[in-house]
């Protein structure tokens, strides 16, 4: 069964390899369609199957790698080998991040054929998709550092097309130059602050090809789990790692490029920008555990930047008025929360709330396409409202996918969420500090999202009468049913053992972060009376959170006024974002311009290198001439040449 | 004593099944006048029925015919190189000679002996057949290289061929009576066995550099280059692919088969004689390919070039040397007859199209030869992930392993240089305004042969361990 | 001086002097007659060396029939004006000769300063190499695929001839 694995990702390559060749050829969007999410669709298939047949195997036969070909071969017995294959690995993990990337993608496939309708990149669109699944599927399947990071890079590549995908729209990213901007200055954005994470990966793999001499996961891992922890250099490795992880994941200090994302195709938002790509760092990192274990320093670090992001992200996320900016800041939190989880080595508990965060977060964002599309892309929420009566199913939906992530019982934020915090409160590598951060967070999460919820569905329309909203086609309904489904009930999976649940997602991954936990030397805890309390408190904050957003954004709408006149400076604090990407501008951007346009090019480039260059390549050229010169086209002057070079050989091979 | 055995007649079944498919054409010629066409598919079903044989011979070498030649292994995998060669060349001839105006059947039935004289050449196990195997390949391209005969630059081209070729002959008969007079014998096997008291003998040695000569004039290394450029130039256009694939890649196969499987050189005078030569090669074509104006004559030094890299696995001489040759001239026989077939689409009567600014603005008129264009150039220039890096990469591995350093420093430098020249066409095809198109309807078979060696240089480039695989048994005969 | 190292240093002054004298005359019919006299010497050579068999292909071969030939084509050419055929001297020839000398000094330096523990054995099997017989039982055993892929290699030949020189071109 494990022999079919190759096939999750074949499909998705064939999907991409047909339609970029013969797409635009196609003149039926229906079939492009069809092609696109039919090649995703087949791979859920054969991952479900591979799913249930694993679910049948006795734990120790759960893990499996299926080699392809030998990629890179070099050195062979030499101590510095290097033997990379393209090869998968099947374990828990990574059949978990399969099932949600090809789940989830296939149906956000779906909808694309409806939101995508009439556009005149409709294959184009497919085939990026495409592209990125089979990039996103390599990442979490591969066995080896390097085929995981061409999957990283892979997914980067595709995230830059599908940011860039309406090139020619205008896009105020607040950065460099503003109101010049286009979506492609937001693709920019995403692939160099990308690139600075990437940096760090690279080094970081270079430093365990080091230090362990391959980069296979499973002889890293091996030879990591017989290490003691403390070393300086696995600290090293680790933040480096984690480096590469804020810049896909997003977290402080790279996360301004995520918000600019929301340039894409609303279906490229809700696949690579929330469900998909972006937990990336979050599998990373749950796959190097045992690294991470060998240094609690870097968890540590892990821990409190992934706990001020969440902070950080859902204070900002309160004010922004973009119903797709408010989703993008509310995905980076969510996201530190997933770190939060791994710096205090709750590491099945993350990965369970990547599993819910990619159903909600899908959901919420397909729900905010269907409302852009009813409004014929119109973006700000202060500009909707009342929509409740147009988009019945659109805003139940969207009403499901915000309890969700707000983390009320029983729906599956609550289950993922509540699990991380109370392993942050109880873990020895947790602190209370950080589940105060967690739980303030919590409740700053609930207050936006409902407003958000509110300004766009309650209340009076705002927008103007001459636009009059409809309820999406089937193509895009369905998938937010099945989704708002899932976030319902997909948290029943992780039903911890207090709630007398089976807590199946955490049994499910224990194999593979057995290792780590044994590193750790975590004090297993109990059922305690603490995490009722714990539980009931969160709950209630969440609760408030909902109930004031309803109270001043329904009810009275003008204290939401009365608060921004009174708060003045924080408001324009949160609105501008905390500055960051102003003081990136100011400290990093303009800085390098300078430099790079003053010394660097007019210096350094034209005046040493080119001035080098050119005169090198004028030399060779001068050489080439007169070499060409020897070559008259005379015969008998060949053989001249031919008999001096018979002279030198054989001068050569007596006296040598 | 028993003269042939049925085995012998068996295992060298695509060797005859070549040559016999090259008389039947012949016979077929004579028969039916004026109709090449039969001439074509018979040496085309000689060559792909003879591909399928060898495919089947590819286990372990066995040597025949009274210890001649050896079939099978090594053999047969420089067999599909030069078999892999005559099929794209015989495909991409026809409707170029035919645009050209001298379509006539003896052209394939040349092709298709000279492949069988590479045969013999990699397969040969006694310095006979090495000359004999020598000869027949190159008459058959001297007279493919004057093939036009109403040209001028191509009676210039064959006659220096010739020339130049006969007197390489006499320093390789020469090489081989001395290595005959000091071991006694003809037979390589024999000598392999001597070589480590032979090599002290400096009549052995001055024979073994003779043989250096005249193997290095086939494979165009400077300072025995010289016919190269002015024969590429004034030859067909896909004579000159042909001869710059399949003949080089025979050439390099029996220079393998004598200096790498048969002689034991490293640290010998003659591994420091064939890494001068590599390192002369490199310099010279990379630097002299910058100064031309005419892609052939660009690809031509471009061909000296590699020639140096590739010398660079001979002069280490380890297994790994070994390796990377055999990788490396497939990957050089796909990327380069691709880039030769384009120029034959674009090239018109009377040596027209041949320049650089001929390609201006090609992109914009054939979008998808223009990717293909630049799939060879990229690869030639090797640049991952295509075949032409992984083919430097191993021999200059192989270099560094051997203690020459040097010579791979020397062979990254010269290869940044040669990124000039190969970006300067995808350049011009893509930046520049020009009218520059494909001279006429380009046949569908063409296509495909020119696609499918794009293909595999792409292929190659990502999955280089399908061949190096293959090759690993080989070191040593 | 045995009569064998005579026989061999009378031929070998004769065919080296034949050969100096045929590239250097500028009637290409004393060309011609010269190179018949340096085959004549070779063969000579060759019997000192009980190669009889080779010895005389050599004549029969080389100074019979393809040394006709020459002389034919070289008479229906006609010519004419033998000075087209002269080149006048230049640096360029100089160092030609210049080269050309300095190999021949090595290659005699190499032969003089060689170890000279080349295989003496041979000599006295020489007599029955030579003959006929001898070469024609090889040729038919040990060396058949040579003596089969050099039938290959004359056809090839020939069809090149044939078409580099056939009128009709269509």
């Amino acid at each position: 069964m494990f022999s079919y694995s190759p096939l999750i990702v074949l499909f998705p390559l064939l999907g991409f390899l047909f339609l970029g060749l013969a797409g635009w050829r196609l003149r039926s969007e229906k079939l492009i369609g069809i092609i696109g999410s039919g090649s995703v669709g087949l791979s859920f298939l054969v991952a479900i199957m591979i799913f249930v047949h694993m679910l049948g195997l006795p734990v120790d036969q759960r893990k499996q790698s299926v080699e392809l070909f030998t990629w890179i071969s070099t050195f062979t017995g030499t101590p510095s080998s290097i033997s990379v294959s393209v090869a998968y690995q099947l374990d828990q993990l990574s059949i978990l991040m399969t099932l949600i990337v090809t789940g989830v993608g296939f149906l956000i496939h779906v909808y694309s054929i409806g939101y995508m309708r009439g556009d005149k990149g409709f294959w184009r669109f497919f085939t990026y998709m495409n592209l990125f699944i089979f990039a996103m599927l390599n990442l979490v399947l591969a066995d080896n550092f390097l085929l995981m990071f061409l999957g990283w890079e892979g997914v980067g590549l595709c995230s830059y097309l599908l940011i860039g995908f309406w090139y020619d729209r205008k896009f105020d990213t607040g950065g460099y130059e503003p109101g010049k901007a286009t979506t492609s200055d937001a693709a920019k954005k995403a692939f160099i602050v990308n690139r600075i994470g990437d940096f760090g990966f690279l080094l970081a793999m270079l430093l365990i090809f080091i230090h362990f001499g391959s980069l296979s996961f499973d002889a890293v891992f091996g030879r990591a789990a017989v290490l003691t922890p403390g070393s300086s250099i696995m600290v090293w490795i680790t933040l480096l790692l984690f480096l590469g992880a804020t810049g896909k994941s997003a977290q402080i200090p790279l996360f301004v490029w995520l918000p600019d994302a929301m340039a894409g195709p609303t279906p490229v938002s809700a696949l690579i920008h929330a469900a998909t790509m972006v937990t990336a760092g979050v599998y990373m990192v749950a796959r190097c555990s045992v690294l991470y274990a060998l240094a609690p320093a870097a968890m540590q670090i892990v821990a409190v930047i992934g706990a001020l992001t969440a902070i950080i992200a859902a204070t900002i996320g309160l004010v922004q008025n973009d119903i797709k900016k408010v989703l993008a800041y509310s995905t980076i939190s969510q996201l530190g929360y997933m770190f939060l989880g791994m710096g205090v080595a709750a590491f099945a508990a993350g990965i369970f709330h990547v599993l819910t965060h990619a159903f909600f977060k899908a959901l919420l964002f397909l729900g905010s396409g269907a409302v852009i599309h009813a409004l014929h892309d119109e973006q700000n929420i202060q500009k909707m409202g009342g929509l409740r009566k147009y988009l019945p199913t659109t805003y139940w939906t969207f009403v499901v996918g915000a309890i969700a992530i707000a983390g009320i019982p029983p729906f599956s934020g609550f289950f993922s969420k509540d699990e991380i915090l109370w392993k942050t409160f109880s873990s020895d590598y947790g602190s209370i500090p950080l589940w105060f951060l967690g739980v303030f967070g919590a409740g700053l999460t609930a207050f936006y999202m409902f407003r958000l919820v509110s300004l766009t569905f309650e209340g009076e329309g705002r927008y103007g009468h001459d636009v009059h909203p409809h309820e999406a086609p089937r193509t895009m309904t369905i998938p937010l049913i099945i989704l708002a489904f899932l976030s319902v009930v997909g948290g029943l999976v992780g039903i911890p053992e207090s709630l007398l649940g089976g807590n199946a997602v955490e049994h499910w991954l224990g194999p593979v972060f057995d290792p780590a936990y044994e590193k750790l030397r975590l004090t297993p805890h109990g059922v305690e009376a603490t995490e009722y309390v714990l539980m009931i408190l969160s709950v209630g904050v969440a609760a408030a959170g909902i109930y004031g957003a309803r109270v001043v954004y329904i009810r009275r709408t003008e204290l939401a006024e009365l608060w921004r006149r009174k708060y003045a400076s924080l408001h324009k604090l949160l609105f501008n974002k905390y500055y960051v990407d102003e003081a990136y501008d100011k400290l990093v951007v303009s800085p390098t311009v300078k430099v790079s346009d003053g010394f660097l090019w007019k210096g350094i480039d034209v005046a040493v290198i080119d001035g080098a260059v050119n005169g090198s390549a004028r030399l060779i050229a001068m050489v080439a001439q007169n070499i060409r010169r020897v070559q008259t086209g005379i015969a008998q002057q060949y053989a001249t040449v031919f008999v001096g070079g018979i002279l030198v050989i054989l001068i050569w091979l007596m006296f040598k | 004593m028993i003269v042939i055995r049925l085995e012998d007649l068996l295992y060298s079944a695509p060797l005859l099944v070549l040559t016999s498919s090259g008389l039947l054409a012949l016979i077929a010629e004579a028969a039916g006048r004026d109709k090449p066409v039969i001439s074509y598919y018979t040496s085309l079903i000689g060559v792909i029925t003879s591909l399928i044989l060898t495919f089947l011979n590819l286990g372990a070498g066995v040597p025949v015919f009274n210890n001649m030649i050896l079939q099978g292994g090594y053999a047969a995998y420089c067999n599909l190189i030069f078999l892999s060669s005559a099929l794209l060349s015989i495909v991409l001839s026809r409707s170029y000679l035919e645009r050209m105006q001298y379509h006539r059947g003896e052209f394939y039935v040349l092709i298709v002996f000279a492949t069988a004289g590479m045969m013999l050449m990699a397969a040969a196990l006694d310095l006979t057949i090495v000359f004999l195997g020598i000869e027949l390949m190159s008459i058959c391209l001297y007279v493919l290289a004057g093939f036009m005969r109403k040209k001028e630059l191509a009676n210039e081209a064959a006659l220096k061929y010739f020339l130049l070729g006969a007197f390489a002959t006499g320093f390789l008969l020469y090489g081989i009576a001395l290595i005959y007079g000091t071991s006694g014998t003809t037979n390589l096997v024999v000598i392999s066995r001597s070589f480590a008291q032979l090599s002290g003998n400096s009549l052995f040695l001055i024979g073994c550099g003779m043989l250096i000569v005249a193997f290095s004039f086939k494979i165009a290394a400077v300072p025995f280059h010289m016919w190269a450029p002015d024969v590429y130039e004034g030859a067909p256009t896909t004579v000159t692919a042909f001869m710059s694939t399949g003949a080089k890649a025979a050439a390099f196969a029996t220079f393998v088969a004598v200096f790498v499987r048969v002689f034991d050189i490293p640290g010998t005078a003659l591994s420091s004689v064939l890494a001068l030569i590599a390192a002369a090669s490199m310099i010279v074509g990379n630097v002299t390919a910058i100064a031309q104006n005419n892609v052939k004559r660009m690809l031509a030094y471009s061909s000296i070039a590699h020639t140096g890299y590739m010398l660079s696995g001979i002069a280490a001489g380890n297994a790994e040397g070994e390796q990377g040759i055999l990788f490396y001239l497939v990957a050089y026989t796909f990327m380069n007859i691709g880039a030769f077939g384009i120029v034959s689409w674009v090239e018109q009567q009377e040596d027209r199209k041949l320049k650089f600014d001929d390609y201006a603005g090609f992109s914009a008129r054939q979008p998808a030869v223009a990717v293909l264009m630049s799939v060879f150039m990229f690869s030639l220039a090797g640049i991952p992930p295509f075949a032409g890096f992984f083919g430097k990469y191993y021999v200059f591995l192989a270099a560094v392993k051997a203690d020459m350093t040097w010579l791979a420093i020397i062979g990254v430098m010269t290869s940044l240089v040669s990124v000039y020249y190969y970006l300067r066409l995808v350049v011009l095809m893509y930046f520049c305004e020009g009218e520059s198109d494909v001279a006429a309807k380009v046949p569908l078979a063409a296509i495909s042969a020119v696609t499918l060696a794009a293909v595999l240089v792409i292929l190659l480039g990502i999955y280089p361990s399908l061949l190096v695989d293959m090759t690993k048994g080989f070191f040593k005969i | 001086m045995t009569l064998q190292s005579f026989l061999f240093y009378l031929l070998a002054v004769i065919s080296v002097g034949s050969a100096l004298l045929m590239v250097t005359r500028r009637n290409p019919v004393i060309a011609a007659l010269y190179l018949i006299l340096n085959f004549f010497a070779l063969g000579g050579l060759y019997l000192t060396l009980h190669a009889q068999f080779i010895a005389f292909i050599q004549i029969l071969v080389y100074a019979g029939a393809i040394m006709v030939l020459f002389l034919f084509v070289i008479m229906l050419l006609n010519l004419g004006d033998v000075k087209q055929l002269t080149e006048r001297v230049s640096y360029k020839k100089i160092i030609a000769a210049g080269l050309s000398f300095a190999l021949l000094m090595e290659m005699l330096y190499i032969f003089v300063y060689a170890p000279s523990d080349l295989p003496t054995s041979r000599f006295e099997q020489a007599a029955t190499i030579g003959t006929v017989e001898y070469i024609g039982k090889q040729l038919y055993t040990t060396f058949l695929f040579p003596f089969e892929v050099a039938s290959v290699l004359l056809l090839a030949a020939i069809v090149g001839a044939v078409i580099l020189a056939k009128r009709r071109l269509n």
